[in-house]
């Protein structure tokens, strides 16, 4: 799957979650430039995430992330 | 992760006068549609229409006191009211299991209550965290 696909679902998922339609993500986003990407919503998007790709993270993988970029990379890596 | 997916609960509920009072008593809903016989029937309905968050507090028990573990917490809940509930109504409860989450410690039911005709009179899904 390319990145750039990849982004622009995940871009989705993320408006669609936090109901924000300005949200643009890039790779070096991080929850402290998305309003309310808080705890309980990271739990949402990654339920929305996990299900739209139909693949499933472990806890380390997500702990792992430290941008949008990252975890872009981890779902690329597990739908080779 | 004590939940799989297809793993299905059943509850029964009923709808009594006792629940119906606490409920106007505690959130003061005294909408005529809930509590006036006569003007429900003239606006389509068999008789007193009940509030349909009772049935949220249905949805509260089955997650706190129902399930096989209590360490829980909900995260989100969506119920869509599809006929009326009455004061006495008999309710059967069917929830499903129907996502494990378990790199966010999640699992999602869907879930449906019917009447005693088996008409569906509300459904939706419920959300909850299972905490360590």
């Amino acid at each position: 799957m390319e990145k750039e696909k990849a982004l622009e679902k995940v871009n989705k998922i993320f408006i669609d979650v936090l109901d924000n339609e300005e949200i643009v993500l890039s790779d070096a986003t991080t929850a402290n430039d998305v309003e309310d990407w808080d705890s309980l919503t990271h739990i949402q998007l990654v339920v929305a995430i996990e299900r739209e790709f139909n693949l499933r993270f472990t806890s380390m993988e997500i702990q792992s992330w430290t941008n949008v970029g990252e975890m872009i990379d981890c779902i690329i890596s597990k739908n080779k | 992760m004590i939940f799989k997916e297809g793993d299905k609960f059943i509850e029964k509920f009923h709808l009594s006068e006792k629940i119906y009072d606490g409920f106007i008593a505690l959130f003061k809903d005294r909408n005529p549609l809930h509590t006036d016989e006569q003007f429900a029937i003239d606006n389509g309905f068999k008789g007193r229409v009940m509030h349909g968050n009772i049935l949220n507090g249905f949805i509260s028990f089955f997650i706190g006191e129902c399930l096989p573990v209590k360490n829980v917490i909900i995260h989100l809940q969506e119920i869509q009211f599809k006929n009326p509930v009455y004061l006495d109504d008999r309710l059967d409860f069917f929830a499903e299991v129907s996502g494990v989450f378990e790199s966010v410690n999640t699992v999602e039911f869907k879930f449906n209550f019917k009447n005693v005709e088996t008409k569906t009179v509300a459904k939706g899904k419920i959300q909850i965290g299972v905490f360590k």
